[in-house]
């Protein structure tokens, strides 16, 4: 066992707000990139959404109320001390809790999952506040291990994760038969745990369980063996189960190199379901054709690397954790969007960060982003924990005051 | 103050930072591969599957050519097209039936009930209303309706409603004529439906401006103009109903046509019906045109024709005179005067039209044959109606459902010369009232058989006109001078009779002359209706020369007396005066 007893405690508030500089303002540009893409997609698509008769117009003025509800939420949670987060664990948890609950009482049943939750003319994806929650919760449980030298510890660490993790399966992926986002969330758990230093054995035990748990899941549900078999064999039932991903394949083959342009889109018009939510990135695909979801999966790219510089160089272990988690988030959630828009998984019915239509989805999204930012605010020069002490015993960081001495 | 040294975990957070995202780049650029795959490679395949998805192929209905009519020295519509909608559900997308349903009675009125049925129908395409108004459907557009739609469909329109509905015939549900006119012009009429090949949405609709789009321009059906005067046709009808009318009569009909092309002027049926509204008619014969689509015994109208033949056959000249016993037997029948026929005595061939003996056409009839009714005399009389007067076959003319009617064969059956004496003087042989009217008009004409027409021209979408000539179909039907004899015949007939038909005032400045049938009706059983008769008139007005040709036809007519002369020539003596009135019969000069 290793001894982990003396880390770096966090710094208190005023000794951070010395260390404030700028933000990483990439982050937000390459952000808003992806969300101008989905807004222009959605806009260039409305037409063929209009299937209720409600116009054209309603679905992009629709997101644009979305967007702008997103960047006060940005604006806010930016401007929010990260360790502010701390305190508000528990309602947040509760919040979570109830609204778990609440969308498998009172949701609508959509494609076989239980995803929303309605009230007043809104409807709501409880989903997003959980994984949000999950995020706040999990770098704090962990920094504290971490500061405790407690994160090998089984009853301390290990037990209460295995919980939370039986917990996410059972809500999610059981209740609410979401296994897009149970991905995510193990995802998340995975990144921050492997990040905060856990060791690799114990990673391995918890994926473990983590397959067995995912291929009972999946052999207890119909709704989602069917999607299995669809995607072993997605041509095989191209009318029925197999439909979206047949459509969803046609839509990005189509494309070719340049795509058909951004008004010429077809399978929009009623071909390929959720064209503007989950499955926007086909159309993406035969619209701007591989040239252009090769920059878009680069954009993506440059977006996740300035994710990962903040993660590095974060001030401190919750600060790195959090932004890790929300690495993690963005990343399995497009992968896993993605990746079934061509074929290689299921379709799971996620959506795509940033670009995808839909309010809630992109006002929790711009939250997290929100908490990025404003940790990129306090990022060190270097990276903090990947640099051995210099001879002097002071380390290279541009600002910090304490550093991790490995033995060696 | 350096802090403690810890354990170093396998490796440092930030390469579990890198590697995670290494991970991350690892799978980003698996994707690009797999896009590289997809949209790159398979390109061809999937741009086929979507093309066979996407791209649909349609029919373009083409405009339904419409029909004109004379009117005087103009050219005016009697049939046009006018866009109506159909309302149709898609039940599919209906989520309140009741409530959709009571939109729509309270805006275009209709079954609630019946509303909420098609709307629970399982199919994608529920028919909820047919032929509904511009406004109707401005209506129904403005409630914005879920799952509700209207769609334009061509339907045809009648400026002089139920005028010559028989001739015109009617467009069913399916776009196709029916009867008359629609049906035998069916095809010109219907034109070429045009093809589009259209990239769409998922329901079927073309998204536009895709350079996948074939388009086959639609062509519009041929514009027909008939050949009938629409004034004339209204006068000829509104005559008719009267005449039929106090002929207590339930059905007839009357012709009017030129005698020197065969140009039907006027063709009136009754009882008639609205095309219009074709479906509400609950007794189909009220489509039947039948003066073309019924052939009937024309009873007495025939003896003109028997007595021309035997003329032209040289077998009698006009002066010749012969005595008339008042009834011949034949075989085991006996021919008779139904007429009043002032017993036996010397008789004129213009005394056999002017007395409609029935016994003078037997005469004639044996005439041909050297003195009595034999092979020879059906033979040459066969030929007269088939190969001269065009009996027993269609004449042509553009309507559904022409008749031919049927002539005795000369050579076989039972009772060939009784048969053959009764065709003489129309009975026993059917004719339609039309084939009927085509062969006097030959008798007049000085000999000249034209076919008889109702379409004077027709224009093509492209502007090309295709004008009707006269078709002759026999010359030398008789001699000049036989036609000459017999049109004085015929006046004779009036003259004589004038009074007992109905027309008191006769115009002698024209010229107006004719022969009326009173037919008997033959039994579905073998025999004829001791009580019923159809009554017949045929003959012409004109100056010097004849200038309409007229067949009336009463059906059963419900008075006592001889129904031609009592139901028809009443009839025939109005269709005069109307054409001498309003339709510039020219006088003798």
């Amino acid at each position: 066992m290793m001894s982990t007893s003396q880390r770096r405690r966090p710094s208190t508030i005023d000794a951070r707000e010395q260390r404030r500089h700028r933000p990483d303002y990439w982050l937000v540009m390459l952000a808003t990139a992806l969300i101008a893409i989905g807004l222009v997609v959605v806009y260039a698509i409305s037409p063929g959404l209009d299937k209720n008769g409600a116009g054209g117009g309603y679905y992009v003025s629709k997101q644009f109320m979305a967007i702008g509800l997103s960047a006060v939420a940005f604006l806010a949670v930016a401007n929010t001390p990260v360790q502010w987060w701390r305190k508000v664990e528990k309602p947040m948890i509760i919040a979570a809790a109830v609204a778990a609950v609440a969308v498998r009482l009172f949701g609508q049943r959509v494609n076989g999952a239980y995803r929303w939750i309605q009230f007043g003319g809104m409807s709501f994806q409880a989903v997003e506040l959980i994984k949000f929650a999950l995020l706040i919760w999990l770098a704090g449980f962990l920094s504290d291990r971490i500061r405790r030298g407690a994160l090998n510890n089984y009853q301390q660490t290990l037990k209460p994760l295995m919980i939370v993790l039986g917990a996410i399966g059972a809500v999610v992926a059981v209740f609410q038969s979401d296994l897009g986002s149970t991905g995510v969330m193990v995802a998340m758990m995975a990144a921050m745990v492997f990040v905060a230093g856990m060791p690799l054995k114990r990673v391995g035990m918890i994926a473990g369980i983590v397959v067995i748990g995912t291929v009972l899941a999946v052999a207890s549900s119909g709704y989602r063996r069917d999607r299995l078999l669809t995607y072993l064999h997605p041509e095989r039932d191209c009318q029925n189960a197999g439909y979206q991903a047949c459509q969803a394949l046609i839509a990005v083959g189509s494309g070719g190199i340049a795509g058909l342009g951004l008004a010429r889109s077809v399978q929009a018009y009623g071909y390929l379901p959720e064209a503007a939510n989950d499955s926007i990135f086909a159309i993406i695909a035969e619209k701007f054709g591989f040239i252009g979801v090769t920059l878009l999966l680069a954009i993506y790219a440059a977006f996740f690397a300035r994710l990962k510089a903040i993660a590095e160089r974060a001030p401190d272990d919750y600060s790195r954790l959090i932004v890790m988690g929300i690495l993690a988030w963005f990343s399995t959630q497009a992968l896993i969007n993605i990746g079934a828009m061509i074929g290689l998984l299921p379709i799971k019915g996620i959506t795509l960060p940033f670009i995808s239509y839909g309010g809630t989805s992109l006002l929790f999204v711009a939250g997290a982003l929100g908490v990025a930012f404003n940790i990129s605010r306090y990022t060190t020069f270097v990276p903090q924990t990947n640099q051995p002490p210099n001879k002097e015993g002071a380390s290279r960081e541009r600002f910090a005051t304490t550093a991790v001495r490995y033995r060696t | 103050m350096t802090p403690p040294a810890v354990n170093r975990p396998f490796l440092s957070p930030t390469t579990r930072i890198r590697v995670w995202y290494g991970l991350l780049a690892i799978i980003m650029a698996v994707f690009v591969v797999r896009l590289f795959y997809l949209q790159v490679i398979r390109y061809n395949h999937y741009h086929i599957a979507a093309l066979q998805t996407q791209l649909k192929q349609y029919e373009i209905p083409p405009a339904r050519g419409i029909i004109e009519a004379h009117e005087g020295d103009q050219v005016v519509p009697i049939v046009l097209n006018e866009p109506r909608y159909t309302l149709f559900a898609d039940p599919k997308y209906v989520k309140d039936p009741a409530q959709a349903a009571g939109k729509i009675q309270g805006n275009i009125g209709g079954d609630y009930s019946q509303y909420i049925n098609v709307m629970k129908q399982n199919s994608r395409y529920a028919v909820l209303a047919k032929k509904l108004t511009k406004e109707q459907k401005d209506k129904l557009d403005k409630l914005n309706l879920l799952g509700i739609g209207t769609r334009e469909e061509d339907y045809r329109t009648y400026p002089q409603g139920p005028l010559a509905a028989q001739l015109l015939g009617f467009v069913n549900d399916e776009g196709q004529g029916k009867y008359g006119l629609e049906q035998y012009l069916n095809k010109e009429l219907q034109g070429t439906p045009g093809e589009l090949k259209a990239i769409t949405d998922a329901q079927g609709v073309p998204l536009a401006a895709n350079k996948d789009n074939v388009l086959k321009a639609p062509k519009s059906g041929d514009r027909v103009t008939m050949t009938i005067d629409i004034a004339m046709q209204r006068q000829a009808e509104d005559i008719l109903k009267a005449g039929l009318d106090a002929a207590k009569s339930k059905s007839g009909g009357a012709i009017i046509m030129d005698p020197y092309t065969g140009a039907i002027k006027a063709m009136a049926n009754y009882p008639t019906y609205n095309p219009g509204e074709f479906y509400k008619v609950t007794d189909a014969n009220a489509f039947n045109n039948n003066d073309v689509s019924s052939p009937l015994e024309v009873g007495s109208i025939m003896k003109p024709l028997t007595a021309a033949a035997a003329l032209n056959q040289g077998v009698v000249n006009a002066n010749t005179t012969y005595f008339d016993p008042s009834r011949f037997t034949i075989g085991d029948a006996t021919v008779t005067n139904i007429e009043e026929d002032g017993g036996p005595g010397t008789r004129s061939i213009s005394d056999i039209l002017s007395l409609s003996l029935n016994t003078g056409a037997t005469w004639l009839l044996m005439q041909m044959g050297g003195g009595e009714v034999n092979q020879k005399a059906r033979d040459a009389w066969h030929d007269y109606m088939v190969n001269h007067y065009q009996f027993g076959k269609p004449t042509g003319i553009e309507q559904g459902y022409e008749a031919g009617g049927s002539i005795p064969d000369p050579d076989k059956g039972f009772g060939l010369n009784i048969q053959y004496a009764n065709t003489a003087f129309g009975q026993g042989m059917t004719a339609t009232p039309l084939q009927m009217g085509a062969a006097l008009s030959s008798l007049v004409n000085g000999g000249t058989y034209y076919q008889p027409h109702l379409i004077d021209r027709t224009t093509a979408a492209d502007g090309r006109i295709t004008t009707k000539q006269p078709t002759i179909i026999k010359n030398g039907v008789v001699s000049a001078n036989v036609s000459t004899t017999l049109v004085g015949f015929l006046e004779n007939v009036i003259n004589r009779n004038h009074i007992t038909y109905g027309m008191p005032n006769l115009r002698s400045q024209f010229m107006i002359g004719g022969k009326t049938g009173t037919a008997q009706i033959a039994k579905p059983t073998g025999g004829y209706y001791e009580d019923k008769y159809n009554g017949m008139f045929m003959g012409f007005v004109g100056g010097n020369k004849a200038q309409y040709v007229i067949v009336v036809r009463v059906d059963q007519p419900g008075i006592t007396g001889y129904a031609g002369s009592k139901a028809a020539a009443p009839i025939f003596g109005n269709l005069t005066n109307m054409l001498i009135d309003n339709f510039g019969v020219l006088p003798k000069s």
